[in-house]
């Protein structure tokens, strides 16, 4: 037990977590490649490696919050472990994103004489970026600013405000989500249209689906709070969940500068 | 024998790179524009006709031509 050991890192017991989820994506990857190339079984056996990969994280991370809400093991010094590699993960998917929007503007600074030598190609009927795309870069700020709110409420340990605070994050998420689907399937081009379509539904879908999973930790960190998991000291989670939803507001503002905005003129 | 006179399009300080594909493009169109704005056949507009038929390849000038024929031709004309 905890008493016992003479050192306050965690030893963690053996699991079978990693070796599940590692089988989930060989699964996930070679069904990606057989449905992709039509082979017979391809779309099944990507979907179950998907399911289990799901189901892998959700008792992996059910495992974590037993060992440290729980169990205790989560000293000071093993909270570093998390936070700091929270924040690599999130610099990772600040290269990913960085990654789509060099390409939109790759294809659009200098557009080749294929397209026309002109953006938005000929023909592209593109949205108002006043309309709904300006509402939905309005909205995810208004959603930091709850889930500063909510943590502030989490350190002058003041419970039950913090989890209507992450009720109102999380409302407002949905109804981004909500805007940003009826926007979609409004919209008058498609992901085939030229490279236009490509860029833009790739970076605003990506981000679309970056926005979901950071919904998802918010609700979960909101069911924790309504559960007493976090303390005035200790809520690591959620602070990972506010930075990932942090980084997801953030990074909404440039396609809305550069793809919405400038893309469409 | 006569002097022939040889020279192609001027150099554009618009298109100071190697590749002259953007600089053949933007010939083409500038013609087409000014047949658009001054009449088929003005003489205005044949020194364009020289430039984009020096600085084009054959095959693209073939296929502009039918896109524009079709209604597919994407660029600004």
């Amino acid at each position: 037990m905890i008493e016992s050991q003479r050192h306050s890192y965690h030893l963690v017991d053996p699991s079978p977590w990693p070796i599940s989820g590692s089988l989930g994506a060989l699964a996930t990857t070679v069904g990606g490649v057989m449905y992709m190339h039509s082979f017979q079984g391809g779309a099944t056996l990507l979907s179950l490696g998907l399911i289990f990969i799901l189901y892998t994280m959700f008792v992996w991370w059910r495992d974590v919050l037993r060992e440290s809400t729980l169990e205790g093991h989560h000293t000071k010094v093993v909270q570093l472990g998390p936070r700091y590699g929270f924040i690599l993960f999130i610099v990772s998917e600040v290269m990913f994103f960085f990654a789509f929007f060099r390409a939109s503007s790759h294809s659009s600074l200098a557009p080749t004489v294929e397209i026309g030598g002109i953006w938005p190609p000929k023909g592209i009927g593109v949205l108002d970026p006043w309309e709904i795309p300006f509402l939905n870069t309005l909205i995810p700020p208004s959603s930091g600013a709850a889930v500063t709110w909510a943590h502030h409420a989490i350190l002058a340990g003041k419970e039950k405000r913090a989890v209507y605070a992450l009720v109102a994050t999380v409302l407002l998420a949905l109804v981004f989500t909500g805007f940003q689907g009826m926007e979609y399937y409004q919209a008058p081009s498609t992901i085939s249209d030229s490279i236009y379509g490509s860029t833009f539904f790739l970076a605003t879908g990506f981000h679309g689906f970056h926005v979901i999973i950071g919904t998802l930790f918010l609700i979960i960190c909101g069911i924790r709070q309504y559960l007493g998991h976090l303390t005035k000291e200790h809520h690591v989670g959620f602070e990972a969940a506010a930075w990932y939803w942090h980084f997801v507001d953030v990074v909404r503002l440039f396609p809305f500068v550069s793809i919405y905005w400038w893309g469409g003129i | 024998m006569a002097e022939i006179e040889l020279k192609t399009a001027p150099a554009d300080f618009r298109f100071p790179t190697t590749n002259q594909t953007r600089h053949c493009f933007t010939r083409y169109i500038e013609f087409h524009r000014c047949t658009a704005a001054k009449g088929e056949g003005s003489s205005d507009c044949d020194k364009f006709a020289r430039y984009y038929r020096s600085l084009c390849p054959g095959e693209w000038i073939e296929k502009w031509n039918e896109q524009r024929e079709n209604g597919t031709f994407p660029g600004p004309l």
